[in-house]
């Protein structure tokens, strides 16, 4: 049975935002997770961590609103497992419910993935890329607030933002090389 | 000497640190005369001796330092089995103590010979060099004896450029360059190997004093250039030399080129920040800039503390000034440059300005106000290179974000572009450096660091086209804006408020210095205007999704009209030929808020609008020939409908007709009888608490309330306490908006222009 994740497969519960985090990371993905959970949110939240896509069929769990993928620059591995599990996620959750997260760009010389590669990932799927050195607290903790905001609109919580509507903001032109300056 | 003694001695001397070079290295010192045998049972032994006056912890590894230098500077010893381990040994030790807390000068001047000496193999002097890092300062009689060393030629090509790397790494911590500068002629003959060519145009760049640039070397530099083509670092040279000796290089250099050098620093870097945190105690707070003659000399630090921003040292500033005589020749090398240090007051910069040499350390530039002035005068394209070079530099390496390594030093950082800042509204423009760093970095930025040092850089970019500059900083900036919560917001509008103001008073300024039509720099007004007007245009888009993003909150509209106030003013406050209306989405919101303030603000900008659009109707007519700056009458049309809503609402109430039209059926479906009343001054959900508290001051008995009592002559005693409540925009506006007669109405303008 293919289980591929289908945005609008279930029906929401009622004031309930759910996020789901894909990536190699274990710990990273943990510390976020805490992070999201201790912001101040009107909704409830729900996070979710997974290694890789896709999910056990055989877990009972609520309708996903928005998929965060980890990228570590630092590990060629993380990106595979990333580019495997994208096989997974149906084409309609790439309407502003999928994002891309990089953590790792602030250590260059540990970088074994270039910055480029992932910007063209994002591109390819139409979908938002944030930087994040999700090692650092102060800047995870910002992170896991604008998670948190991105998460109420994909979940339907601001009256008159969509999904869509935030993808289509978020979406910036391919701008010149920086080499050049 | 006694081996045993000279330990003590240095010994003595790392507890004193003093600078001088009372520990010589001898030739002899590594001749092993002394019996083998006897001082390597004492360098063996010599944790057991008793050199213990000090029980202090770290004897310990001080004696293993000791037997290392030692060991050192005996040279390899032939006989010896095991010679591998205990090279191992000593290496490690000397490396470990480096790179926890630096060597001494007397250290670093014995190892530096031994390196350039080539008694040992190319790789153990390589990895002395690489841990030739300094605790306090380097000597210049140990760089000076390092660099005879070159000339014996013992040591490998690429012991050479890792040489010179380390030497301009280790530059600042340098004690005196006086004897440095005198090698200049060997150091230039150097250039003709290829190989060091690169690290010895840097070495030069940083060395270089006016003198230094005569004809012969200037001859040689072109024909370098000649043989092996344009090469970066030969054109920073010849840049600085032509900044010394302008007439001497007739050969033109490219101007956009700003950054030379690559940044061979890169092995020692980690070190070197820990060298700085050791110098330089408690962090200083940023000092103010210093403006008159009344203020004592601007940095009072003592040598050891190393900052960010370098300390105002000028380059002939001597010692010999403390000397009673000089003697001729003294005198007459003086190139009359007027000692950085004792520039204290403005009218001695202006008695000065034709001597004074600027300082190696050009960072050193940024905390002291006359130099800045100086060199904003001064305009001299290699100075502002040399400038924006370290500025470039030192952002790049010291930015917490962008390089995480860094995050420990948070508070300097942002000391460091407070500083920047400060320097920037003084001269009032921007720097180029900044603005490639923004660039850079804005990516990786989330948002929360620093971030109001980071926003007010972004308001001091300097003006150019918009379209360039809106894929590198703007649509990241659109990125962190619609993710981030509302005082982000509305931080970022402010400091886009403070762009487009610093763009306008550049605009105007330029204006009066260059005819209308056609001018010889980039732009023409028409552009420039045009680069203005799409800039509100962006931050008009932004406002309206943010206020939808926050669901109409009242504090970001505060700040959208904040900028409003702002743009309405345009034509008359700058003498700028551009009126543009702000969007709807901010319109209708404001006038249907639930604060007054806000709708005050709201009738100040409306009546501001009408003034510049009236204004601007009056000029074209009076000039009697279209200017190619046609206001269109879109925009009379479109103030004229806001203006027509804006009376209905408040004033005639007769809100859902002409202005904001909904179908009465709609209406009726409402359920809300009384609708027509229901957007005036006295029943506006706004301004109902001031019309009962209107009500209650002439009756403070009444229980009960009719606002609906405040007609005829109770409604210009009601308006005349509104105005007195302090709501002066709501004043300015119903004077010239609204038409007082017996049928009150709007006074549009009329936009029909007739020549």
């Amino acid at each position: 049975m293919m289980s591929v994740l289908r945005p609008l497969d279930k029906l929401p519960s009622l004031n309930t935002a759910t996020i789901l985090l894909v990536g190699t990371e274990d710990a990273l993905l943990q510390q976020l997770a805490d992070s999201m959970l201790k912001e101040d949110c009107a909704s409830e939240l729900k996070v979710h961590l997974a290694k890789s896509l896709p999910l056990p069929s055989s877990v009972n769990r609520p309708r996903i609103d928005l998929i965060v993928f980890v990228v570590n620059l630092h590990s060629k591995y993380s990106l595979q497992n990333t580019e495997e599990s994208l096989r997974h996620v149906d084409a309609s959750f790439f309407l502003g419910k999928v994002c891309f997260l990089a953590t790792g760009a602030g250590q260059e010389s540990h970088c074994s993935i270039h910055r480029h590669t992932v910007v063209k990932l994002a591109h390819t799927y139409q979908s938002p890329l944030l930087y994040c050195d999700l090692e650092v607290e102060g800047f995870r903790a910002t992170m896991a607030q604008r998670l948190v905001r991105v998460l109420q609109i994909c979940a339907g919580h601001v009256p008159g933002v969509s999904a869509l509507n935030l993808l289509s903001l978020l979406r910036s032109s391919e701008g010149p090389s920086l080499e050049d300056l | 000497m006694s081996p045993q003694k000279r330990v003590k001695n240095v010994k003595a001397q790392n507890r004193t640190s003093q600078g001088s070079n009372s520990f010589q290295t001898t030739l002899s010192a590594w001749k092993v005369k002394q019996g083998p045998s006897n001082s390597k049972n004492i360098s063996k032994h010599g944790q057991n001796n008793p050199v213990g006056d000090y029980e202090h912890a770290d004897d310990q590894a001080e004696d293993a330092l000791q037997m290392a230098v030692e060991y050192f500077e005996k040279g390899p010893v032939k006989t010896s089995q095991n010679k591998d381990k205990t090279l191992e040994k000593h290496l490690k030790t000397v490396e470990n103590v480096a790179w926890k807390n630096g060597l001494a000068s007397e250290e670093i001047d014995v190892l530096l010979n031994i390196a350039l000496s080539g008694k040992f193999g190319n790789a153990v002097n390589t990895r002395i060099l690489k841990c030739m890092i300094p605790a306090t300062v380097i000597s210049q009689d140990s760089v000076v004896k390092a660099v005879s060393w070159l000339c014996v030629d013992k040591c490998s090509g690429s012991t050479k450029v890792l040489f010179y790397r380390w030497l301009v790494a280790m530059f600042d911590f340098i004690d005196r360059k006086e004897q440095i500068n005198l090698l200049y002629g060997f150091f230039f003959a150097s250039l003709q190997d290829d190989a060091l060519c690169p690290y010895v145009c840097h070495l030069l760049y940083l060395l270089t004093k006016k003198e230094n640039v005569k004809p012969f070397r200037v001859r040689k530099l072109l024909d370098l250039q000649a043989k092996m083509g344009m090469q970066p670092h030969l054109q920073a040279l010849l840049s600085l030399y032509k900044f010394f000796a302008p007439a001497l290089i007739s050969v033109s250099l490219p101007v956009r080129k700003k950054i030379y050098f690559k940044n061979s620093e890169n092995l020692w870097k980690m070190a070197l920040l820990a060298v700085k945190q050791r110098n330089r105690g408690p962090s200083p707070e940023p000092l103010k800039l210093m403006l008159g003659p009344a203020n004592v000399r601007p940095l009072k630090r003592k040598w050891n503390s190393l900052s960010i921003i370098p300390v105002l040292n000028s380059s002939s500033y001597t010692k010999e000034c403390g000397k009673k005589e000089m003697s001729l020749s003294d005198c007459l090398n003086r190139n009359g440059s007027f000692p950085l240090e004792q520039l204290k007051s403005f009218p001695q910069l202006l008695q000065n300005i034709h001597c004074l040499e600027l300082p190696s350390q050009m960072g050193s530039v940024l905390n002291n106000s006359l130099l800045l002035h100086y060199i904003n005068c001064v305009r001299d394209e290699p100075v502002l290179l040399r400038f924006y070079y370290w500025l470039s530099q030192t952002l790049q390496e010291e930015c917490i974000w962008y390089k995480v390594n860094n995050y420990e030093h948070g508070k300097e950082f942002t000391n460091f572009l407070d500083t920047i800042i400060r320097a920037e509204c003084f001269l009032q423009e921007g720097f180029y450096s900044c603005e490639a760093f923004l660039y850079k970095s804005l990516p990786l930025w989330d948002g929360l660091c620093c971030r109001s040092q980071f926003l007010q850089l972004v308001s001091w970019i300097p003006f150019s086209s918009f379209s360039e500059v809106k894929p590198l900083l703007f649509d990241h900036l659109a990125q962190l804006f619609f993710t981030s919560t509302i005082y982000f917001k509305c931080s970022v509008l402010q400091s886009l408020k403070e762009l487009l103001q610093n763009w306008l008073l550049w605009l105007s300024m330029d204006i009066h210095m260059k005819p209308v039509t056609n001018s010889p720099l980039e732009t023409t007004l028409g552009g420039s205007m045009n680069s203005v007007s799409k800039l509100i245009h962006y931050v008009g888009w932004l406002s309206t999704t943010a206020m939808r993003l926050e669901s109409n909150s009242t504090f970001l509209l505060h700040f959208i009209l904040d900028f409003y106030e702002k743009v309405c003013d345009i034509y008359i406050n700058y003498n700028l030929p551009l009126v543009v209306l702000f969007p709807p989405g901010i319109f209708y919101s404001a006038l249907l808020s639930l604060d007054t303030s806000i709708l005050n603000q709201l009738c100040f900008i409306m009546h501001r609008y009408r003034k510049n659009l009236t204004a601007a109707k009056k000029n074209e007519l009076v000039q009697k020939t279209k200017s190619e700056f046609n206001f269109s009458s879109k925009t009379y049309q479109e103030f004229n409908h806001y203006l027509t809503s804006m009376v209905g609402c408040l004033w005639t109430s007769k809100p859902f007709g002409k202005g904001i039209y909904i179908d009465p059926e709609i209406l009726e479906k409402t359920g809300v009888t009384e609708y027509k009343n229901s957007l005036n001054v006295i029943h506006h959900p706004s301004f109902l608490s001031y019309a009962v508290s209107f009500l209650l001051q002439e009756s403070p008995e009444e229980r009960t309330v009719n606002v609906s009592s405040i007609q005829g002559k109770k409604w210009s005693w009601y308006l005349d306490y509104l105005f007195s409540q302090g709501l002066q925009g709501l004043k300015l506006f119903i004077r010239s908006s609204v038409h007082h007669s017996s049928v009150p109405r709007a006074e549009g303008i009329n936009y029909n222009n007739q020549y």
